[in-house]
């Protein structure tokens, strides 16, 4: 295997390994050196804190466990490939309800819980509180931002939801 | 729904709860952090920098050979610390400043403990940056070039308790400051015992009730994800230096009195960084040095980065606190003493900053009505990780040795340690009891249902068998107030109006996730509601550049979201006359017969009649009116309000696992600047407090010296599943000079949480442990569950 192939947020990238990349680079080195997808962060670089977070085949996986060689032939999503107005994007930014101040501080971790949402409300759209701190407890957020990222998730499943009853109706009218 | 704060005064955007303006941005991943900023593509004749690192927690290098390293294909440049560079350059110490003020290196704050080389020949803990320095093509080269380097160590032997360093005969670790690993006295802390007011000892002896009690605080580190960076590029004369340094003015007089360059001939750049929490002092790290030195010899931009292994470069203070506290039967305290040692590592750095400073504040305020107080502080060298300053310097350590004897206090003289509080504490600007420290001590009791669940030590009912509950909270002055500020000189703002009435603010820190940056839009929105704007219409830019900006406001004592705002509104007044004169030059009338209201220009005779600014300016030369002022603190002196925790924990006696159920955080703001920033700052600020209380700790091989868990899977940083509940809590009692007499809050949010998490431990289970952190062998071993040495 000379070339590898990688598609990221449903665009190819062919890669020369020896030139671009070694065995042992792995998914985050290479999407962010080579590609510049730096929504995604390099912080322990060992797995423990949940910054490096992309879906792969819509299940979050941490980029910087995961050799570049490893991942042709999946379908990789980096907070680049989400649209604007993503649902939890939004829920992320805007939550400012009283009691639980802002899902990020910093803002160097949030790409990572953004990605981790994403993949939960596609596995299960409505999510208990406990299950929001379950599937999210593999990421650090050293600002403690707990409390608004929970509320964030919350609204994001409501919100997902009234859009795609929204949608749903759209196309009924149509 | 929770219930929001009630503001003192009403205000249009001032005290908002609402998203943040970098909300999206950062919610998109869009935001771009120093190693974003960096990346090779953008810089393609970039090299990596490396150092080497000692494996031995204190050595010599005897000699180096570094021939093999040389010859590494993709190695550019080895430096070693006897390149001349190196060897011609003055000593440092890495508290140059507070972080508050900018000083020059006459002026540096610790100026006796100048323990510092840039790249020296000494290691003084392990992992410690000596010897010598690789520039190459990728990092992997430069690290196997490390490896490739020979070193002939002379190992020294080595201490790493406090208590034993300060015996006679123990290793001494730098000779050139102290012969018996004791800190000197200095100018600014002043001397061993820095606070002597009555007579201690008599007033003990004359009490009806003394008690005593110690307590351990470890050491945690700041653990921001954005792992030290920087990128220098040092062309010809002149030096650019990209980082994630929490400042910029106090980085390039660092980098100019240190490589003895022109101030005009550096600049600094920061833009937004991933977290602080009082990480690496004033900045002037070595590696900014180090890191230049090899760009001007290689000619070529250098990156220098840490793994997050490698940023395990501060920590907090540990400290061990004696603390003793008579009073009369009746619960008035006569007499306090305390007496602390601090392990500050292998460098000084901040330690009699902690040791000191913080409690001094304290005695002047919390302890003013306390007729008769000593504190005594000394700083000891070991060879473990220097410890400098982290979110709350010192006063973490003082307050969980503080609310611990008050804590003891009450249940000897049979009182609730509530009213023993408002009846002994409050500030010198006021009388007893508090009006803060009331209201924060009542919202929070009720809060947390203390009259409920307050009960006996120990004698708590008992949850599956095992489980027991309890309630404690600990309270401590607030900081840091306008005129605790006054060190920090001009704070410079500048307002730019567009013919187009946008505007663009210009009031520089680096961004580092404290929220200042929309407290400080929401001000000038406020100051400038005469242009009839609302925040959207303000931009705010992100980048400080030492080049172009004016001095930067320093993320520190969590005081830049009110400083700014203050000097805002001062601008917006200026910049209204400015306008004003405008318009009537345009109008060709008199500046004084017009105003403006609503982005609307009326004549004060006809107010009814108005003409949109906008439309009168682009009637005019469209250039944007611009106004820079500066304007220094103001230094009245009106006291602090005060802060507590409320927790409420459950331990499991058979286990020895304490897990927090509530926490409730109050915090008298003076004003609250930006609601939801504010509520942000106490919750967030609880994953410290709760994991320097129950798991964070550096955990070191005592027979090697080797720290043990420098990576972020053995040092346990709570996160979401770890932890309880938060409410916080907003009140405006207090009220500081200016106009909105506002005072920091991040900081304090985490001083509390230990303690009141240890008293509520206490109260659950009857028995006490004070050496943080509270793992569950602790508890077991207080229970008469578990022996041995801990």
């Amino acid at each position: 295997m000379k070339f590898i192939i990688l598609k990221v947020n449903g665009k190819e990238h062919e890669f020369e390994l020896g030139k671009d990349l070694s065995e042992s680079t792995t998914l985050s080195q290479l999407l962010r050196e080579k590609l510049g997808y730096t929504g995604l962060k390099i912080s322990c670089d060992e797995g423990a804190c949940g910054a490096c977070t992309i879906l792969m085949d819509g299940a979050s996986v941490l980029s910087c466990m995961i050799l570049a060689v490893e991942a042709q032939g999946h379908e990789l999503l980096t907070i680049e490939g989400l649209p604007k107005d993503d649902s939890v994007i939004e829920a992320f930014a805007n939550q400012c309800e009283p009691g639980y101040g802002t899902a990020l501080q910093c803002g160097i971790c949030t790409p990572g819980f953004v990605m981790s949402t994403k993949a939960l409300l596609i596995e299960n759209p409505d999510p208990t509180l406990s299950e929001i701190k379950q599937a999210l407890s593999g990421h650090i957020c050293r600002c403690g931002c707990y409390s608004g990222i929970a509320r964030a998730v919350l609204n994001a499943a409501r919100n997902t939801a009234q859009k795609a009853v929204q949608k749903k109706s759209d196309g009924s009218q149509r | 729904m929770k219930k929001p704060y009630t503001p003192r005064k009403p205000r249009k955007y001032i005290g908002a709860y609402r998203p943040r303006i970098d909300g999206f941005e950062k919610a998109s991943g869009q935001v771009k952090y120093v190693d974003d900023l960096t990346l090779k593509s953008k810089y393609p004749d970039m090299l990596y920098a490396k150092v080497l690192r000692s494996p031995h927690p204190h050595a010599r290098i005897k000699s180096m050979n570094i021939e093999k390293a040389q010859t590494l294909p993709g190695v550019h440049t080895i430096l070693t610390f006897q390149a001349p560079e190196f060897a011609s350059m003055k000593p440092t110490s890495a508290g140059w400043t507070d972080g508050v003020d900018t000083v020059s290196y006459e002026r540096m704050m610790w100026r006796h403990f100048k323990d510092r080389r840039v790249l020296g020949d000494k290691a003084h803990w392990v992992t410690d940056e000596v010897g010598a320095v690789v520039a190459a093509e990728t990092e992997a080269i430069a690290e196997e070039a490390l490896r490739l380097i020979e070193v002939d160590w002379e190992v020294l032997p080595f201490v790493l308790d406090p208590l034993e360093a300060m015996k006679p005969g123990a290793p001494v670790i730098h000779p050139e400051v102290s012969d018996n690993n004791v800190l000197p006295k200095e100018t600014v802390g002043g001397s061993d015992v820095f606070v002597n007011k009555g007579n201690v000892d008599q007033a003990f002896s004359e009490a009806d009730v003394t008690v005593e009690g110690t307590s351990i605080h470890h050491n945690a580190t700041q653990a921001s994800l954005d792992n030290w960076c920087c990128l220098v590029d040092w062309k010809d004369d002149k030096l650019t230096v990209i980082s994630n340094s929490y400042e910029t003015d106090q980085s390039r007089m660092h980098i100019s009195e240190m490589l003895d360059l022109p101030l005009h001939k550096v600049r600094v750049i920061s833009s937004y960084v991933g977290g602080q929490f009082g990480r690496g002092d004033t900045g002037d790290q070595p590696f900014f040095l180090f890191t230049a030195v090899l760009s001007k010899r290689t000619g070529r931009p250098v990156k220098f980065r840490h793994t997050r292994r490698e940023s395990f470069h501060d920590s907090r203070q540990p400290a061990i606190y004696f603390g003793k506290v008579g009073a009369k039967k009746d619960g008035t305290i006569t007499s306090m003493y305390f007496k602390s040692v601090g392990n500050s590592g292998a460098y000084a750095d901040h330690t009699m900053f902690a040791l000191k400073f913080a409690p001094t504040e304290i005695s002047e305020v919390a302890l003013a009505h306390i007729p008769n107080i000593k504190m005594e502080s000394y700083g000891v060298y070991t060879n473990k990780l220097p410890a400098c300053m982290m979110r709350g310097v010192g006063n973490s350590q003082f307050n969980l040795i503080f609310a611990h004897v008050v804590d003891m206090l009450a249940e000897k003289l049979g009182m609730d340690p509530i009213e023993l509080a408002l009846k002994n504490f409050g500030h010198e600007w006021g009388s007893i009891p508090d009006q803060s420290l009331t209201e924060v001590l009542k919202k929070g009791a009720a809060q947390i249902g203390w009259e409920q669940k307050r009960h006996s030590p120990g004698k708590g009912p008992i949850f599956e068998n095992s489980k027991k509950r309890g309630v404690g909270f600990s309270f401590h002055p607030a900081w840091h107030a306008e005129w605790q500020e006054a060190r920090r000189g001009l704070i410079q703002v500048g307002i730019t109006v567009n013919p187009d009435c946008t505007v663009i603010l210009e009031a520089p820190t680096v961004e580092t996730g404290t929220g200042s940056n929309t407290c400080n839009v929401l001000g000038c929105a406020e100051a400038l509601s005469f242009l009839g704007i609302g925040p959207e219409q303000i931009s705010w830019p992100h980048v400080v550049d030492t080049e172009v900006s004016l001095k930067d406001c320093v993320q520190t004592d969590s005081a830049v979201a009110y400083l700014q705002s203050e000097v805002i509104v001062h601008a917006a007044d200026e910049i209204k006359k400015q306008i004003l004169l405008k318009v009537a030059s345009i109008l060709n009338v008199a500046p004084a017969e017009i105003d403006i209201a609503q982005g609307q220009v009326f004549n004060k005779a006809t107010p009814d009649k108005t003409t949109p600014l906008k439309k009168i300016f682009y009637q005019g030369d469209l250039a944007p009116v611009v106004v820079k002022i500066g304007k220094t603190p103001n230094n009245e002196r009106t006291g602090v309000p005060y802060i507590a925790n409320f927790a409420e924990v459950e331990v499991d006696t058979d286990t020895g696992h304490t897990q927090v159920l509530k926490l409730v955080v109050i915090n008298d703001c003076g004003t609250v600047m930006f609601a939801s920033g504010a509520e942000g700052q106490q919750i967030g600020g609880q994953v410290i407090g709760v994991g320097e209380a129950l798991t964070e700790e550096i955990i070191y091989d005592s027979t090697t010296g080797v720290p043990l868990n420098f990576n972020w899977i053995d040092y346990k940083i709570p996160t979401m599943a770890d932890m309880p509940e938060v409410d916080p809590i907003l009140l405006e009692v207090w009220k500081g000079a200016g106009e909105y007499g506002a005072c920091g809050i991040g900081e304090g949010t985490v001083t509390c949480t230990p303690r009141a998490v240890l008293n509520a431990i206490y109260n659950a289970i009857g028995v006490r442990v004070n050496d943080i952190p509270v793992k569950p062998e602790k508890i077991l071993k207080a229970l008469g569950k578990a022996g041995g040495e801990l």
